[in-house]
């Protein structure tokens, strides 16, 4: 008997904590992302994507009744060529088995650290993470880069998003009806997220949109009058480019 | 009456001498080490700012195996995309480390940067880095022109890749940093050599060591013009280093194409803002201001006499100062007395 009781705290911590890994499907639009294929803008523009990366943090499951499940960490997805873009595992956690209404997270790296000393950080922050901004201190949280295939040629582009204005929420959580429905069973599971990368290129207000023909544009990365303007259209559009893939 | 008035400006200019003696740089004794060995250059005497301790960051403490290392990677135009600009391509020696007359650099393939190559003339003492003053040391500026992609366009990863596959760095990267090289340790080594380019030779570094025919009389008009109210151009370049380090609009244009602090914070009274640059070897760095617009000491001077052009953000010390011709040719002289000749010839800081 009192063996028993001695082994019930932690036969209820295993079936409390479940094993569940995060993955990435990369899609434009409702196709799975190719690297080397050339996709068009709703502006008609042919482009090309060469590399993605960016953090996540903050990460929590939502449970029916509203209250969120915390994952620690952050990490640093990351996707080039050469390198698969579908079902990518970009997180493991533990969480507690049953079901939940939703995943939230953010895109970027939590304020209080990403301002400190970046000389001092650890992977997957610190310099060697090629996320670090040197003129603007702090680092870039989402980085996607492409050749645009205009007449005169390829030409590089890059959006580089981040300080922490640009830090993007992404909710998918429901409590109000019962469309989504996770359910972490005690061995674990995984939950897939699809993130739309074309979606940056959905036009703003007036039409506004990344017009690659115009060589200061190709840089997005600052707050310039001419870019600000547009790295809001892209900060929108980012916060819907998720959304749970089963 | 009269006399409360007097009493009160003694106090007042009791308290701005009190400030002022309270603001003076001084060595910090808690992140600083004893200098280190190669810095100054045999030729040059003991002026007294010399004698500063230089500011060292703990985590990355001046050796001479890792200044060496640093100067090699310094002169390597391998660390960059092409394999054609290293960082001495626009931090050129003879010209206090900077771009020897370029407007803007040229980085790789053939790509255009958009702002003036600052100087490196004891850029251990700078507290801000970059033209909008955003880096705080170093190591962590020197990731911006190894990463831009017009300046040297590295991946950490490529960087990481193509020096450890050269057995030269593989080794000294190993004995230096016990590890192979990176992107971080690169910069730290960068940082290091950075830190020895000190530069306190120049004929007012003579003058103030006690030598009174270092400067010539034009350039002795100029001095006391340059620390008084009249050319009013010690508020901002102020110290042994000639520059408070701080982003300031100087009414050089209306209209700026290039919006300065504003790019990283946003703000419209950040227009136009850009770090007070150091005055030290001046007259080798030409052309000047954050755009390299204008080409000679003189006409930079007459910008600030002219007052610039109306600007809201432009700094409160901005405004035309009425220098005769004459007085801007002494200003000229005293700014041409800050230049160290030896400073680019000392084989300390040319390639190994």
């Amino acid at each position: 008997m009192k063996a028993w009781l001695f082994l019930l705290p932690l036969g209820l911590a295993s079936a409390l904590a479940a094993p569940v890994e995060l993955k990435i499907n990369l899609r434009v639009g409702d196709q799975p992302l190719q690297f080397a294929q050339t996709y068009q803008t709703p502006q008609g523009q042919p482009y090309q994507i060469e590399l993605l990366k960016f953090y996540i943090s903050e990460v929590a499951l939502v449970r029916p009744d509203g209250r969120e499940v915390r994952a620690e960490g952050l990490v640093l997805a990351e996707f080039k060529r050469e390198a698969p873009t579908q079902g990518v595992s970009v997180m493991k956690m533990d969480v507690p088995a049953g079901q939940y209404r939703g995943i939230r997270f953010n895109v970027g790296v939590p304020r209080e650290l990403n301002h400190l000393d970046a000389g001092t950080q650890q992977m997957p922050l610190g310099v060697n993470s090629g996320m670090y901004w040197a003129w603007n201190p702090g680092y870039i949280f989402y980085r996607l880069e492409g050749v645009a295939l205009l007449p005169e040629g390829k030409q590089k582009w890059v959006i580089h998003m981040g300080t922490d204005a640009f830090r993007i929420p992404v909710r998918l959580q429901d409590l109000q009806t019962r469309r989504v429905q996770i359910n972490i069973p005690p061995t674990g599971g995984s939950i897939t997220l699809n993130l739309d990368v074309a979606k940056a290129f959905q036009p703003g207000p007036g039409g506004a949109f990344v017009d690659w023909r115009k060589q200061s544009l190709r840089q997005l990365h600052g707050l310039s009058p001419e870019t600000s303007l547009l790295m809001s259209v892209v900060y929108f559009n980012m916060q819907t480019a998720f959304s749970l893939a089963n | 009456m009269q006399g409360w008035r007097v009493g009160w400006m003694g106090l007042l200019l009791l308290g701005v001498g009190l400030l002022a003696v309270y603001l003076w740089p001084r060595p910090k004794p808690l992140t600083t080490q004893p200098s280190p060995p190669t810095v100054v250059h045999p030729a040059s005497p003991l002026a007294p700012f010399a004698q500063r301790a230089v500011p060292v960051p703990e985590d990355n403490p001046q050796t001479p195996a890792k200044v060496e290392l640093g100067r090699r990677l310094f002169f390597d135009p391998r660390l960059s995309k092409d394999g054609k600009v290293a960082c001495a391509s626009c931090h050129k020696p003879e010209f206090a480390f900077s771009d020897g007359g370029k407007p803007v650099s040229t980085g790789i393939f053939g790509r255009q940067g958009s702002r003036n190559a600052p100087s490196l003339t004891n850029v251990a003492f700078r507290r801000h880095l970059f033209w909008e003053g955003r880096s705080p040391r170093l190591e962590l500026q020197a990731v911006g022109p190894l990463t831009a992609h017009d300046e040297m366009g590295m991946e950490p990863e490529e960087l990481a890749q193509r020096l450890g596959a050269i057995p030269e760095y593989a080794k000294a990267f190993q004995e230096v940093f016990g590890e192979p090289p990176t992107l971080k340790t690169t910069t730290y080594a960068i940082a290091a050599f950075e830190r020895t380019l000190l530069s306190y030779n120049s004929p007012f570094d003579r003058y103030q060591a006690g030598d009174d025919k270092a400067m010539s009389e034009a350039a002795l008009r100029g001095m006391e013009l340059f620390f008084s109210e009249k050319g009013d151009c010690f508020h901002c370049h102020v110290g042994p280093e000639f520059t408070d380090d701080e982003p300031r609009n100087t009414a050089l244009y209306t209209v700026y194409k290039d919006i300065g602090l504003a790019r990283a914070t946003g703000r419209d009274e950040d227009v136009g803002k850009f770090k007070t640059p150091t005055l030290r070897n001046v007259a080798l760095t030409a052309p000047y201001m954050h755009d390299g617009s204008i080409q000679t000491l003189r006409e930079a001077v007459q910008h600030y006499n002219q007052g610039g052009q109306p600007n809201l953000n432009a700094d409160a010390l901005i405004r035309p100062l009425g220098l005769t011709e004459a007085e801007v040719d002494d200003l000229v002289a005293f700014l041409r007395s800050l230049t160290d000749e030896s400073f680019g010839t000392n084989p300390a800081f040319l390639p190994p």
